[in-house]
């Protein structure tokens, strides 16, 4: 027997259900009119300064699940990333090297101006995600009143994030 | 009679209008499904096959619009999806070979080709070729693709697939001949 013959009897098909052929081209189809669907963006953009951009990047997205725009990223002929933004949920943050437009880091200025709230959908099981990625926990998960339930943190430059979900959309 | 469009066509107008790229999920989807069925189970199937269309829609772009079919293609982005499931591929060969070695007669004179014996065998030799022979050879043996195809498929020049399978035919032929060299691998 040829070697090839001898494979082909060790095939063994697998039925598919006819179902399963409709169920993949509605989700194919589901996605593609996602791809194409124009996506508005966000008409006001905060701009965080931080001294290093991959690393705070990398952290965002592990940390807070923000994703990077993989379009966005813009790299000197050196390499090194000068801007790029994230995006989460129907926001966009830009992130900036710290010293352009007048703004530095909260690790060098020594303090931060602002805060940015960010509003979620499962806040404990976020709340858990920052902490394992080891982000400062600035103020602990709390209940405010019967509104929301909120927590802190400081990212790897001392920006300083809080995190919200409004109370009844929390499961009991 | 209006001839129906290439997949090269179509994938080149789906570049304007990004439904048209259905068309080419309608050819194919049934082969793909069959494809990735054999390898890992219709269950796990589904959801690679999912995967691998979204994926052939995303790199619509870089598709060598000089290819008429884009079947090998897909088979293609499917081998590289298969990788993450080789256990379970595993697991399904060796379940296989038990199955289609209770078909086979009993061969009583010579015991070492006998199919309850021979079968297992084949089945680890094909779990024990490197990534490149394993999947060239499927694609010939299970999925009846040229050489062209498979050489599509796997992005190689003609000659390395060549090359290949010879190297798993003899890696296999070896089994056949009871006396002649062992198995020199053994799992």
């Amino acid at each position: 027997m040829k070697p090839v013959n001898l494979v082909r009897k060790l095939r063994r098909d697998a039925a598919f259900e006819p179902a399963a052929l409709d169920r993949g081209k509605e989700q194919l189809m589901a996605a593609i009119r996602q791809e194409v669907a124009p996506r508005r963006r966000p008409a006001i953009v905060p701009q965080l300064p931080y001294q290093d951009i991959a690393a705070a990047i990398a952290f965002l997205e592990r940390a807070f699940g923000f994703r990077e725009i993989p379009t966005a990223r813009r790299v000197s002929p050196a390499g090194v990333v000068g801007h790029s933004m994230v995006e989460f949920g129907d926001s966009v943050i830009g992130i900036g090297t710290q010293g352009a437009h007048g703004a530095f880091s909260p690790k060098t200025a020594g303090t931060a101006s602002h805060y940015i709230s960010v509003y979620i959908d499962d806040i404990d099981a976020h709340y858990q995600r920052a902490r394992e990625a080891g982000a400062q926990i600035a103020s602990a998960l709390h209940d405010h009143r019967t509104d929301y339930r909120a927590y802190e943190a400081l990212d790897l430059e001392g920006h300083r994030w809080r995190f919200v979900q409004w109370l009844p959309e929390v499961p009991r | 009679m209006v001839s129906s469009p290439s997949d090269a066509e179509v994938i080149g107008r789906s570049l304007d209008q990004p439904e048209a790229f259905g068309l080419i999920y309608d050819r194919h989807a049934p082969s793909v499904l069959r494809f990735l069925g054999r390898r890992v189970g219709a269950e796990v199937a589904e959801g690679l096959a999912g995967e691998l269309f979204r994926i052939a829609f995303e790199r619509r772009k870089i598709f060598d619009t000089s290819r008429e079919s884009a079947l090998p293609w897909l088979y293609g982005i499917g081998a590289n999806l298969l990788l993450k499931h080789r256990r379970g591929e595993a697991r399904r060969l060796r379940a296989s070979a038990r199955m289609a070695a209770d078909d086979e007669k009993p061969n009583r004179r010579t015991p070492a080709l006998d199919a309850r014996l021979l079968f297992p065998r084949v089945a680890d030799a094909i779990e024990a070729l490197p990534d490149g022979e394993r999947e060239a050879l499927l694609l010939v043996a299970w999925e009846d693709l040229s050489y062209q195809s498979v050489a599509e498929a796997l992005e190689l020049p003609i000659g390395t697939v060549r090359s290949r399978l010879n190297r798993a035919r003899t890696q296999l032929r070896e089994l056949l001949e009871p006396g002649g060299k062992k198995r020199k691998r053994s799992r």
